[in-house]
């Protein structure tokens, strides 16, 4: 099954909320991504048939968006947050552990398929740094402890296969509020 | 003149129209502020910071909104903190800039250090090194050294494919996207674009092929470095050892202007060969662009096939023999046979060739049988009247005016056209369609009128006959609205074509359509400036063609002859029926096109050409022709304009001008001396033909100053496109503009249309065909025969997608592939990427896989 048939739903209801069809390239990315594990080039050519788009427009996107994957992630993308604030508190020293505890670089993915560790900037959390995005989802003042217990859970999530994402619920949400975006002036 | 706004730039007064940006009222005055993402084509972006300058503004006093004086008298000028990018600022009355100051020059030093950061320094072997920009302007307004450190510079991929014709060298990029906003703003593909971001943007493209768009090659004349490069002049030759000799498009009806950059060379075995194909700025054709077709294809000139020597058919074989005996031979066989002999030509020859072909045959040979080969669409008589008037330029239209475009799908048959119509109705002319499928133009219509295949013309005469009524109609009717849009527009343009038409259909059409520009009685839109009929001719010389008098019915200049003679049709059954005994071909295959099965009863065939076509392979005699890259020569465009072409490289082998050995034969049978040059034979047919009189090779030649400027030392401006000095053509006079034209009898014209699902046939701009299956660079571009069905007659037909079917012709099996095309209309098929075949035919699918 296509994304596309999958989520017909979803998407007539993105693309409901905006007066071009165009402006739902973001959100059906994500959920694109969500579904396929990360943008391929055949996903990437599905969201731009929808949206009457050349391919090449959504490829833009994903390499302007550092929230699209072209190559493919684990279940689970832990994106920690290593810019000047958070590294002040620590967030340099973090990653090297979460990376040893996983055995992994950066942009690498655990042998299991569960785990990609990235560092990304600024996530506007730099109070409750170190802090890490994992799959949409905020986990913040987080150490060593804290962090083996992130692990614990998702790995037993993953053998429920109950995968906590918050993507899903996100874009349905979005999609079923129903609030219409409104143009402003004249092109 | 209130619309002219007056500023100081570096002291020079200078005045502009209301809306100029300051980089192009400096131009106007030789100041070359530097740029490299702006470019005049296209919308201003601001990007890459080069065109840094100061600008000032005159004080005003606030309350009383007087100019504040400096004590000398003099207003007073407040310069911003900063320096303002003079390719996004608007000209204001009394605005003061200086280009030349220290704070200027340490900007542009700056700018240039930043963009040479990762840049490589690989000029050497770069093919824009030479003609480079970046080059250019870092010798004009680099600092020479670097703050920056060497082993920062990014290594970057320096052979990216964005498909098979373009390459991208990555470290080359300064990330000025002109290619991108050409893709997007001036042709409507959007199929590059940038990924990444910061030292990491790159361009890239995920269309299918890679980088899928007929304009391609534009991209890399507007790089300002040598990021993009074709394939076929890529590490080909240095720019400095090119030599540009003008020409024009040998496909296209609306005549681009072109350049060949040739070179001697001893790989070539010491000839001089094309080396590249750049657009020539002609504004009023093609500006400065022109599409990858006549880019590409010009390969076919030196393609090691050619014909080198004239080839006597002896004992059944063909053998190379001598000129003056073929002369002899055909000279002898044609003597005295009269209306038993005919001739057939194709429409890319020049007009030298074709008045000299028709010369040949009827007061040398003494027959009156003679058509173009291959003839798909009428109408020259009518443009010939009606025409788009003489000094128009479709860059003119705009709001309030109107294009009406008749079957005809101007993206595949003719992209300048396209482009130009798209644009004018971007500046907000009202386009009307009227097609039997959906093509590329509908996005920018404002009226979209499908038919059924077979019902064009009546759908025309629809149009016509609700533009004549005054009156409301009950209910709003689409064709009536259309109608009346086209008839209150200022100016009217019409164009047509002969998708899925008869020869018979086209001609009625022309007609409708010119009762159209006629409509409006006492002040018919026929005869103005920007307005007229254009005809979507198959060939760059169809025009001429038609003006010369290579017609069954016509002398040169629209002569009508007392008694007409036989048509391409009747000369075909006449060589099946033994009616004509000598048949003359002259750059054209009519059994290569299918519409001649063989000899038939013909005694002595003589062909003229290129290649050994079909036909010539067919041929007692048949003579080497020269191509039009290797001699001069004029052709007319459709838009009625003659245009010179001039010889770029030496004849291949001992092949001769079409026109030359027409009239060496034609000495022989008494019609005079040989002429020495094309342009006196040009002479020859300023006389004959009344709207020639007063053009001459010289009157061709000339040429005004176009903006934008483009092609000096500044090539950094307009890219690589060449300035043209050689000629931008004279475009001869419709009879309307003179005197009032009468109304045009438009005989209907029953078709069969068949019953259940009608196949018509679609161009595209890469069909196969004797010139472009030469140009290797193009084969992967090439169309492939494909038929396009809506889902409903698919399921009917039982095919699916990729299905290959063979369809049936005019009784000849076509393989296609199938390919589901939802926009279709239910009950219309459409054959794509095979040789044009006339009118309706029913679609029957023999046997699929």
């Amino acid at each position: 099954m296509t994304f596309t048939e999958k989520y017909a739903a979803e998407i007539e209801g993105i693309i409901a909320r905006f007066p071009h069809k165009k402006s739902a390239v973001l959100p059906l990315m994500h959920l694109a991504q969500h579904y396929y594990g990360y943008m391929s080039d055949d996903a990437m050519r599905e969201v731009a048939a929808i949206l009457d788009l050349d391919p090449t427009h959504i490829l833009s996107l994903a390499g302007f968006y550092t929230l699209y994957y072209e190559e493919p992630v684990g279940k689970y993308v832990l994106e920690i947050c290593n810019d000047l604030a958070c590294a002040l508190r620590g967030a340099d020293q973090f990653v090297e552990m979460a990376c040893n505890k996983l055995e992994v670089g950066v942009d690498e993915t655990t042998a299991d398929g569960l785990f990609t560790i990235k560092t990304v900037m600024c996530l506007a959390a730099c109070d409750r740094a170190p802090m890490l995005q994992c799959n949409l989802k905020f986990e913040e003042h987080l150490d060593e402890a804290k962090f083996d217990a992130l692990l614990a859970r998702l790995r037993e999530q993953a053998a429920a296969e109950t995968i906590e994402t918050s993507v899903v619920e996100k874009i349905t949400a979005y999609a079923k509020s129903g609030n219409q975006v409104s143009v402003i002036g004249n092109r | 003149m209130s619309d002219l706004i007056t500023l100081t730039i570096d002291g020079t007064a200078v005045s502009v129209p209301k809306g100029t940006l300051v980089v192009d009222a400096a131009k106007k005055i030789g100041n070359d502020i530097p740029v490299f993402c702006y470019h005049p084509k296209l919308e201003p972006v601001g990007m890459c910071r080069m065109c840094l300058v100061e600008i000032g503004l005159p004080v005003r006093d606030r309350a009383t909104g007087e100019l504040v004086l400096n004590a000398d008298g003099t207003p007073q000028v407040n310069f911003g903190r900063t320096l303002q990018t003079g390719c996004t600022i608007v000209v204001s009355e009394g605005m003061v800039v200086r280009t030349n100051t220290q704070p200027v020059d340490e900007a542009r030093e700056s700018v240039i250090e930043f963009l040479l950061s990762s840049h490589p320094l690989d000029c050497p072997i770069c093919d824009k090194g030479g003609e480079c920009p970046l080059q250019n302007l870092t010798m004009a307004h680099g600092a020479g050294t670097t703050q920056m450190d060497y082993s920062l510079k990014l290594k970057m991929d320096k052979h990216v494919p964005l498909g098979e014709l373009i390459y991208l060298d990555r470290e080359r990029c300064i990330q000025c996207a002109r290619c991108i906003r050409f893709q997007e703003e001036i042709v409507d593909d959007p199929v590059i674009r940038f990924h990444n971001r910061g030292r990491s943007l790159e361009i890239v493209t995920l269309s299918d092929p890679g980088f899928d768009s007929y304009w391609s090659g534009n991209t890399t004349d507007i790089c300002p470095v040598g990021a993009l490069t074709t394939s076929d002049f890529r590490f080909g030759a240095r720019p400095w050892e090119l030599i540009p000799v003008a020409s024009i498009s040998v496909h296209s009806p609306a005549g681009a202007n072109l350049t060949f950059s040739t070179r001697r060379e001893a790989k070539s075995g010491g000839r001089s060969v094309i080396k590249r194909v750049l657009p020539r700025q002609n504004e009023n054709v093609n500006e400065i662009w022109i599409h990858d077709r006549d880019r590409f294809v010009h390969q076919f000139a030196d393609a090691p096939d050619r014909l080198q020597k004239p080839l006597i058919r002896k004992n059944g074989q063909l053998v190379e023999a001598g000129w003056e005996e073929a002369i002899e031979l055909v000279a002898h066989k044609l003597n005295g046979l009269g209306e038993k002999a005919a001739g057939l030509s194709g429409d890319r020859l020049s007009n030298e060739d074709l008045f000299l072909f028709q010369k040949f045959l009827r007061q040398g040979v003494k027959t009156p049988h003679l058509d173009l080969g291959n003839r798909t669409i009428m109408g020259g008589d009518v443009t010939a009247k009606v025409g788009i008037s003489s000094g128009s330029n479709l860059g003119e239209l705009g709001q309030g005016d109107a294009i009406v475009v008749v079957a005809s799908d101007l993206h595949e048959e003719e992209p300048i056209w396209w482009l130009r119509v798209k644009q004018a109705a971007q500046r907000g002319a009202t386009l009307v369609i009227l097609s039997a499928r959906p093509t590329r133009l509908d996005k920018f219509a404002s009226h979209t009128i499908y038919y059924r295949p077979g019902e064009a013309v009546a759908t025309t005469r629809q149009l016509l006959n609700a533009a004549k009524i005054a009156v409301e109609t009950a209910e709003p009717d689409p064709i009536k609205t259309a109608a009346d849009a086209l008839i209150n527009a200022q100016n009217l343009v019409a164009f047509y074509g002969a998708e899925g038409l008869t020869l018979a259909e086209t001609d009625t059409i022309a007609r409708l359509l010119g009762n159209l520009l006629l409509v409006k009685g006492e002040q018919p839109h026929a005869g103005r400036k920007n307005n007229g009929l254009i005809a979507v001719w198959p060939h760059n010389n169809t025009q001429g063609a038609w003006d010369m008098g290579i017609h069954p019915a016509f002398g040169p200049g629209y002569k009508a002859l007392d008694i007409p003679g036989k048509d391409a049709a009747a000369i075909y059954a006449g060589v099946q029926s033994g009616e004509i005994s000598a048949l003359y071909v002259a750059g054209t295959d009519p059994i290569g096109d299918g519409l001649l099965a063989d000899r038939g009863k013909l005694d002595f065939l003589v062909v003229q050409e290129l290649f050994l076509t079909e036909t010539a392979k067919l041929a007692d005699v048949v003579l080497p022709a020269q191509s039009w890259a290797e001699r001069d020569g004029t052709f007319t465009s459709g838009e009625r304009r003659v245009q010179r072409y001039y010889p770029a490289i030496p004849p291949v082998g001992e092949s001769r001008e079409d026109w030359r050995i027409l009239a060496q034969i034609g000495e022989k049978l008494g019609l005079g001396k040989t002429p020495f040059a094309a342009s006196l034979v040009f002479k020859e047919v300023a006389t004959a033909v009344p709207a020639y009189k007063g053009m001459d090779y010289r009157s061709l030649a000339r040429v005004e100053e176009q903006w934008p400027i483009i092609g000096r030392s500044d090539l950094y401006y307009g890219g690589t496109a060449y300035d043209n000095k050689h000629g931008l053509g004279q475009q001869w006079a419709a009879a309307a503009e003179a005197a009032a034209v009468e109304s045009f009898d438009t005989a209907d014209t029953p078709t069969n249309q068949p019953d259940g699902i009608r196949l018509i046939r679609a161009a595209a701009l890469f069909t196969p065909g004797t010139l472009i299956n030469h140009a290797e660079v193009l084969a992967e571009r090439l169309a492939k025969p494909t038929l396009w069905v809506n889902e409903a007659d698919a399921s009917h037909l039982q095919v699916a997608d990729g299905y290959v079917v063979n369809v049936a012709v005019n009784g000849r099996a076509v393989p296609a592939i199938v390919q589901m095309n939802g926009k279709l209309l239910k009950g219309t098929a459409v054959l794509r990427g095979v040789p044009y075949f006339p009118g309706v035919v029913q679609l029957e699918v023999i046997g699929n896989r």
